[in-house]
C-alpha cells in the first residue's frame, strides 16, 4: 500500500497511536471520493439493526428528572441524585447507574438520536425539488445540534467530554457516535453499502463530534458561528482526503479542547 | 489475625467429618484426587432422620438438614484463621477487592433529605468478623461526612460474631451504637423487619447458602423500596481458559494443602474451594437476582434478557460483585 504524500504527512502528524486509524481509513477506500459511492448498492438502513429499546422504566424516570437538573449543576453526582430523589428513590440507589454521571451523558445521546427522526421532515423521495443527501446531512446535524441546546446541554458540554474521554467510558462514547451516524445517513436516505461506506461513517462522526465540541465554545447568537464551522468541514468532505484533515483536525480541536478544560481545572499540562 | 498455637489447637478437635463424605457422586475434575485417596475415608451415608434432600456440600452430597451445621463447622474450625484463606484464594487481594467494594457502593447519606439527617441501616450477612463492616462505617464517615448510618452485622457462625465483636470492642465505634450483631442464617431473617435495610451486602458467603433463592427473597423481603442487594463472592470460572486453568490448579491442588499444613485442617479449605465451584456463573447468578425481583444495575436497553453489564468482573474474573436494586 503506497500512501500519496498529503496521506502520509497527516499521518506522520497524528500522534503515534492514533496513526493506525487513519492508515485502515485509508485502506478502506478513502481515497474514491466519500460522495461517489461506487456500484454496488445492497442496502443498509436502521431496520436492519434493530435500535435497542430505551432504557427501562425506572432507569428512565430517574435519568429523565436528572438531566433537567443538568444546566444548572451539570452532568454530575449531584444531577443523579437530585433525579433520583424526584423520582422517589434513596440515594443509595446511586447504585443502578455504575458509570455515574456517564450515564446521564448517554441518556441525552441516546434520546436525542432516538428523537432525531421526529425533529426533521423531509418531503417525500419524488417531490418536485428533491433535496440532495449532502443538505439533508447539514440538517440532520443541525437538528441534531439544537437538541443540545433544547436540552440547555451546550453550556455544560465540556464535561461531557471530560466524562466520555475517561478510558472506560471511549468505547461507549464511540459506539453512540456511530450509531448516531448511522442514523443520519438513514434519515438522510442513503441506503447504499459499499466500499465508501464505513469511510462516510467515519467522516460525519468527525464532523458531527468536532461541530458539537465547537458548539459548547461558541458565544455568538443562534450559534451562527457554529453553523459556519460545518459548513466548513462539510466543504472538507467534499474534496479528496478531506476526510483525513478533517479527522485531524477534529482529534487535533477534541486534544486542544481536552488540554485546555483539564488546565482550567488546574491539571498542569 | 494472627493463628495463634491455641486457635490450631481447637482446629483440631474439628469433628471427624469425613465420616459424611459420599464417594459416588461427586466431579472432582480438578480435585487432587491422587492425595485423596490416600486418605482412608469410611464412605458411610448420612443417617435418615435429616430427611432424604441431599445438598451439595463442596462436591460432597450431604441431606440438606446437614448443611448449615456443617458449614458452621467449617467456619468455626476457620474463624480465627479466615483470612489466610481468603488471602490464598484471591492470591493476597482480597482486601483490595473488599475496599473496591465498598467505594463502588459509596455507603452513607452524602446529600441528607431530612433534617436531621437520617443515616443508612445497612445489613452485613455472613459478615464473620466484621471485615466489611469496618469498611462501611469508614467510608461513611470519612468520604460522606454521616456518623448516623450503622451496621447489623449477622453471620450464623457464634464463633465469627465472636471474633467481630472482640474486633469493634476495640475500635473508635466501640459504644456508638453504629455495630450490633445478630445470629441468623440468611435464608431466614425472621428478626430483620420488612422493609427496614437500606443496603443489605454479603461478601464471600453466598456460596455457602444452602438455597442462594432463598436468601435472596429474605434480601428482598428487608430491604426498603430502592434499597441495594450487594454480593462479593469468588466465580467458578475465569473468563480467560488458560488462566482459569492455572487458577484451578493452584485453587484445588494447593491451597488445601497448605490448609492441612497451617491450619491441620485440610477438608475444611477443600470445602472452601469446592463450593466455589459449584457457584453459578455471573449470568446465572445475576439472573437470579432478577428473578427475586431486583433491578439489574448499568442497563441501557429494556431487554430483560440482556444481562451482560450487570455484575463487575475483578482481577480478571476471579471474583465478581454483583448488585440489584428494589424497585418501589
Ligand atoms: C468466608 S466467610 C466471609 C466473612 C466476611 N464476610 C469476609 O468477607 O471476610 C463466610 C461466612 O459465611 C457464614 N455463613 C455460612 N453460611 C451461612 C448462612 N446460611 N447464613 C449466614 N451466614 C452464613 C460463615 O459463618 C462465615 O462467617
Amino acid at each position: 500500500m503506497s500512501l500519496p504524500a498529503s496521506t502520509l504527512r497527516a499521518v506522520l502528524r497524528t500522534p503515534t497511536n492514533l496513526r493506525p486509524l487513519l492508515l485502515l481509513q485509508h485502506r478502506l477506500g478513502l481515497q474514491s471520493s466519500p460522495r461517489n459511492p461506487s456500484s454496488s448498492t445492497a442496502s443498509y438502513h436502521s431496520y436492519d439493526h434493530p435500535a435497542p429499546a430505551p432504557y427501562p422504566p425506572a432507569e428512565t424516570a430517574i435519568l429523565s428528572a436528572a438531566l433537567a437538573h443538568v444546566p444548572t449543576t451539570g452532568f454530575t453526582r449531584t444531577a443523579l441524585t437530585t433525579g433520583l430523589r424526584e423520582a422517589g428513590y434513596p440515594e443509595i440507589s446511586l447504585n443502578l447507574f455504575p458509570k455515574g454521571a456517564f450515564e446521564l451523558v448517554r441518556y441525552h445521546l441516546v434520546t436525542q438520536r432516538t428523537q432525531l427522526n421526529t425533529r426533521v421532515q423531509f418531503p417525500d423521495h419524488d417531490s418536485a425539488a428533491p433535496i440532495s443527501v449532502g443538505r439533508k446531512v447539514r440538517s440532520l446535524i443541525l437538528a441534531r445540534l439544537r437538541g443540545n441546546a433544547d436540552a440547555g446541554v451546550v453550556g455544560r458540554w465540556q464535561e461531557a467530554v471530560a466524562l466520555m474521554s475517561l478510558a472506560e467510558n471511549i468505547p461507549a462514547s464511540l459506539k453512540e457516535l456511530s450509531l448516531l451516524a448511522d442514523e443520519m445517513w438513514f434519515l438522510a436516505g442513503d441506503v447504499s453499502v459499499d466500499s465508501s461506506w464505513y469511510t462516510k461513517r467515519a467522516s460525519l462522526a468527525g464532523v458531527y463530534a468536532a461541530t458539537e465540541l465547537f458548539q459548547s465554545t461558541d458565544q455568538s447568537t443562534d450559534f451562527r458561528d457554529t453553523e459556519q464551522f460545518l459548513d466548513r468541514r462539510l466543504e472538507e468532505l467534499r474534496t479528496v482526503g478531506g476526510a483525513v484533515s478533517g479527522t485531524i483536525e477534529w482529534m487535533g480541536f477534541q486534544g486542544g479542547a481536552m488540554v485546555n478544560l483539564l488546565r482550567s481545572k488546574g491539571v498542569r499540562i | 489475625m494472627a493463628t495463634s498455637a491455641s486457635h490450631a489447637v481447637k482446629r483440631l478437635r474439628l469433628t471427624n467429618a469425613q465420616n459424611w463424605v459420599c464417594r459416588n457422586c461427586t466431579r472432582r475434575t480438578f480435585t487432587s484426587s491422587s492425595i485423596l485417596a490416600q486418605q482412608p475415608r469410611p464412605s458411610n451415608q448420612p443417617s435418615g432422620n435429616n430427611g432424604d434432600k441431599t445438598t451439595h456440600f463442596g462436591f460432597e452430597t450431604v441431606a440438606e438438614g446437614l448443611k448449615a451445621s456443617r458449614v458452621g463447622a467449617v467456619f468455626s474450625s476457620v474463624a480465627s484463621n479466615y483470612d489466610t484463606m481468603n488471602d490464598l484464594m484471591s492470591l493476597g487481594i482480597h482486601r483490595l477487592w473488599k475496599d473496591h467494594f465498598v467505594r463502588s457502593l459509596d455507603p452513607g447519606v452524602r446529600h441528607p433529605a431530612t433534617n436531621p439527617p437520617q443515616g443508612q441501616r445497612i445489613l452485613d450477612i455472613a459478615g464473620g468478623t466484621g471485615d466489611i463492616a469496618f469498611r462501611m462505617l469508614d467510608h461513611s464517615t470519612n468520604i460522606n461526612h454521616d456518623r448516623q448510618t450503622s451496621v447489623l452485622v449477622s453471620d450464623i457462625n457464634p464463633d465469627m460474631l465472636g471474633e467481630g465483636k472482640k474486633r469493634f470492642a476495640a475500635s473508635p465505634y466501640h459504644g456508638t451504637g453504629r455495630v450490633d450483631f445478630l445470629e441468623a442464617n440468611a435464608e431466614n431473617l425472621d428478626k430483620v423487619a420488612d422493609s427496614s435495610i437500606d443496603l443489605y451486602t454479603v461478601a464471600f458467603g453466598i456460596r455457602n447458602f444452602t438455597h442462594k433463592d432463598k436468601a435472596l427473597r429474605e434480601a428482598y423481603r428487608v430491604l426498603k423500596p430502592g434499597g441495594v442487594f450487594a454480593c462479593l463472592e469468588f466465580t467458578p470460572q475465569l473468563a480467560n481458559p488458560v488462566l482459569n486453568a492455572l487458577y484451578k490448579r493452584w485453587s484445588f491442588g494447593a491451597i488445601p494443602l497448605i490448609g492441612q499444613i497451617v491450619a491441620a485442617d485440610r477438608d475444611s479449605y477443600q470445602y472452601l474451594v469446592e463450593s466455589i465451584e459449584r457457584f453459578p456463573s455471573q449470568y446465572e447468578f445475576a439472573s437470579m437476582i432478577r428473578d427475586a425481583g431486583f433491578l439489574i444495575p448499568g442497563r441501557t436497553d429494556a431487554d430483560s434478557e440482556n444481562l451482560e453489564g450487570g455484575w463487575e468482573d475483578l482481577s480478571m474474573g476471579i471474583a465478581a460483585i454483583h448488585k440489584g436494586v428494589k424497585p418501589l
